[in-house]
């Protein structure tokens, strides 16, 4: 079970991040309405993995996910956007996010998307057990 | 900042926002769309419902983009969003609102690129309108609009520009 921060200026997008997330298993540790809000809330909460919303008032995701990445490298973050383009796309994982959803946002989406990035970790550990 | 003509707000920014508004309701929303004829206006003058949300689109260029929705569209809209969950009676408002908005960002976002250089929009958080309002062409403004008919009433689309001619209540500011 992931302890999972949501970060969202939206209500009901919050609230139905939140539902999937109690659906799939996982637990919702807080939620913020700002990127800088969402910085404060990692270092308080120390997630396993942070749902990004990119347009924000006063800070943008993209911006939060480059200011958490300073003081926490293995936070999890999967950015939230409208934005299909691949500029964003490779802006926010340049930035430190590890994955990417396309609103609208589903349950079937937040899976796949928290799965690839925990598949890819496990795999890594294999990797580096096969190496030792 | 780059100009853009009255055609190219209908061709490049309103009919990719139009097409993706018509496959958000009947895919994502399951809203049936009834209207065979939709068309993109260019008016004078336009009567904004008092349900609507705008966005701007920000970088190369700049203009307002404004979705409006009839009552009974917007609440089963929201009824789609909750996806069957029970909203206490103090927050139905702000998820109205929450809802609105978030269509606004969600159909924007999907649909827009920079059509002069194929180079990404960014777009504003969305700003909410609470009252009916008529909006008119000035001079240097421009303006284009599609209304899609649904089952529940109907969604107008709006784009107006340039988005520095006016402010945040759509108010025209003489620059």
């Amino acid at each position: 079970m992931l302890n999972i921060l949501v970060v969202d200026d939206s209500l009901i997008i919050r609230k139905n991040i939140r539902k999937y997330i109690t659906s799939l298993g996982h637990n919702v540790v807080g939620e913020a309405q700002s990127g800088a809000q969402a910085i404060d809330a990692c270092k308080k909460l120390k997630p396993d993995l942070i749902t990004m919303d990119i347009t924000m008032p006063d800070m943008d995701g993209i911006t939060a996910v480059k200011n958490i990445r300073e003081f926490d490298k293995d936070v999890n973050i999967i950015m939230v956007t409208s934005h299909g383009q691949e500029e964003m796309i490779v802006s926010s994982l340049k930035a430190g996010a590890k994955g990417y959803i396309l609103k609208p946002v589903s349950e079937e989406k937040l899976a796949k998307s928290i799965a690839t990035i925990y598949d890819k970790e496990v795999a890594q550990d294999d990797d580096d057990l096969i190496d030792d | 900042m780059q100009n853009i003509e009255a055609g190219q707000i209908e061709e490049n920014i309103l009919l990719p926002m139009l097409e993706r508004s018509i496959s958000f309701l009947k895919e994502d929303m399951h809203i049936s769309v009834t209207s065979n004829n939709l068309e993109v206006v260019c008016p004078n003058q336009v009567e904004l419902k008092k349900n609507t949300a705008m966005i701007g689109t920000g970088g190369s260029i700049q203009v307002i983009i404004t979705m409006s929705y009839d009552d009974e569209l917007l609440d089963k809209l929201v009824e789609a969003f909750l996806e069957g969950e029970e909203v206490p009676e103090d927050e139905k408002d702000e998820v109205k609102e929450s809802v609105s908005s978030e269509i606004v960002n969600t159909i924007v976002g999907n649909s827009l690129t920079n059509p002069l250089d194929g180079t990404t929009l960014s777009i504003t958080p969305p700003i909410l309108i609470y009252e009916a309002k008529s909006l008119f062409k000035h001079k240097s403004s421009k303006i284009a609009t599609a209304t899609i008919k649904t089952e529940f009433g109907d969604m107008l689309l709006t784009v107006i520009g340039p988005k520095e001619s006016f402010a945040d209540t759509l108010n025209f500011k003489e620059l």
